[in-house]
């Protein structure tokens, strides 16, 4: 162990002041379900550490049939508070029970494929990410404008990921996830989609995939090929063929490349029947 | 840093620990502490061996920093076990032959544990859903769960233990 300090911030304006000081060298943390086990294993070998327990970033605060959800909360507070059941089913769906009780909102935009179980729905639901510098202030962004490739992301160096907001759900919402087991499994892939219709036909779509790519993301072509239609099994046919020309699938020891593909069709197909249904 | 002393009750008693930073609990626990019921199979938050409650939450302990349980209650496998006999979970567990090995047994006790604790009559699904992050590699898991339900049927809600 060559940690050198362990700091752990009271607030926001601490963390972020700490931040500003030590910079780069620090290595921000917030569960630490995925910096801990690099930190044993002596991957990573950070001299100061930073986390982000105490700084009053676990909320979770439902608002108008939305939900502020504080960067540092922990999923399994997401599952019983948030009051959307997407997010719910989400969290269901990732690790065990003391992975829950551990890992944060905030850290699973952070974690690399084939994770990002929480990221997906939170895509599908046109969710926003404030972050914040003790120089600069705060922004917010679109989830979707977040992730920029494979562990990379448009958080600056000084900036924390403060808080994520998910505007009240419209519509249809169904997340499937597809593993090899059914509970506490790494995605083969993870589809979750949000459909309003009008006068029977898609007037908005969200299809978010997350496992099939560098980073969670939407399928904007299957999107696309979906919206206006009634929902009828061809179109759904031709947005999960969509979806599974669009995604870039990479080969693990959970699935190949080839697998992850089929079943990105499979299971858009299945989500969008069964918000038709 | 130098290191600093961490404060937290342990099995109901309080505790001091002196740490290096970053010094996880598990290991607080096994090599500071000497309560080496706590077993850790992989250090990165994949087998669940190292589980432990914490205010009444199953966590790992091995990529849980002891600085995080500064002032909480952690509860350990030593602290369920009784004087004398054993506690229910251990004594259905040692009935229903769902200890081999027993490496996860420490992990798995204090997950049902904990279930029961917050749901004293769960449904199979729900006890299969709360030990999903505790492998075994020896039971097949089934005498597990048989052994987590005959506690349940068996009682009131209270299955004993000295620290609740
Ligand atoms: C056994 C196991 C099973 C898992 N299964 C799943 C699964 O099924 N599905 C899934 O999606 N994930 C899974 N994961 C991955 C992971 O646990 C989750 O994605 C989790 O949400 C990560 O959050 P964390 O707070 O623990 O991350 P941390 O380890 O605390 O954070 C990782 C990194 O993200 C950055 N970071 C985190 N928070 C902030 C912030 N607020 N501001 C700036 N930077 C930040 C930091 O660089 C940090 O080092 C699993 C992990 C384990 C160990
Ligand atoms: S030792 Fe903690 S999960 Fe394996
Ligand atoms: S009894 Fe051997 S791992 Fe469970």
């Amino acid at each position: 162990m060559t940690t050198q300090a362990y700091f752990r911030p009271r607030s926001l304006a601490e963390a972020l002041g700490l931040l500003d000081e030590h910079g780069p060298a620090m290595l921000v943390m917030a569960g630490g379900t995925l910096a801990m086990p690099l930190i044993n294993k002596g991957v990573s070998r950070p001299e100061k550490v930073m986390g982000l327990r105490q700084a009053g970033l676990d909320y979770v605060r439902p608002v108008d049939g939305g939900v502020y959800i504080g960067a540092a909360a922990p999923l399994s507070r997401v599952r019983a508070e948030s009051g959307v059941p997407l997010l719910a089913e989400a969290v269901k769906n990732v690790a065990g029970w003391a992975v829950q009780n551990i890992a944060t909102a905030g850290g699973n935009l952070f974690a690399p494929p084939p994770a990002g179980d929480l990221a997906v729905a939170l895509l599908a639901l046109d969710a926003q990410v404030k972050l914040a510098s003790l120089k600069r202030g705060e922004r917010l962004v679109p989830l979707a404008e977040f992730f920029t490739g494979f562990l990379t992301n448009c958080l600056d160096p000084d900036e924390l990921l403060v808080e994520i907001q998910v505007p009240k759900p419209a519509g249809k919402s169904v997340l499937l996830k597809y593993g090899r087991l059914y509970t506490n499994t790494p995605a083969i892939v993870s589809v979750a989609v949000r459909v309003v219709t009008e006068n029977g036909r898609a007037k908005d779509v969200r299809i978010a995939l997350s496992a099939v790519g560098p980073h969670p993301f939407r399928a904007r072509q299957a999107e696309a090929a979906l919206t206006g239609s009634s929902l009828d099994s061809s179109a759904i046919a031709a947005a999960a063929s969509a979806a599974a020309a669009e995604c870039e699938p990479h080969t693990d020891p959970i699935a190949s490349a080839e697998y992850r593909r089929r079943m990105t069709g499979v299971f858009v197909q299945r989500a969008l029947a069964q918000v038709a249904a | 840093m130098a290191s600093k002393i961490v404060t937290f009750t342990l099995n109901g008693r309080e505790t001091e620990v002196m740490v290096k930073p970053l010094t996880t609990l598990a290991k607080a626990l096994r090599e500071k502490l000497g309560f080496t019921a706590t077993k850790c199979g992989c250090y990165e938050g994949n087998c669940g061996s190292c589980t432990v409650i914490v205010n009444g939450e199953p966590v790992l302990s091995c990529i849980l920093p002891v600085e995080e349980v500064e002032g909480q209650n952690v509860l350990t496998l030593e602290g369920i076990t009784p004087a004398e006999g054993l506690h229910p979970l251990q004594q259905a567990f040692h009935e229903n032959f769902a200890i081999q090995c027993g490496f996860c047994s420490p992990g798995m006790l204090m997950v049902s544990k904990a279930l029961l604790d917050k749901n004293p009559h769960p449904t199979q699904a729900e006890v299969a859903e709360a030990i999903s992050g505790n492998l075994c590699r020896c039971t097949g898991y089934d005498p597990i769960i048989a052994a987590v339900l005959q506690v349940a049927a068996g009682s009131n809600g209270n299955q004993g233990g000295s620290h609740e």
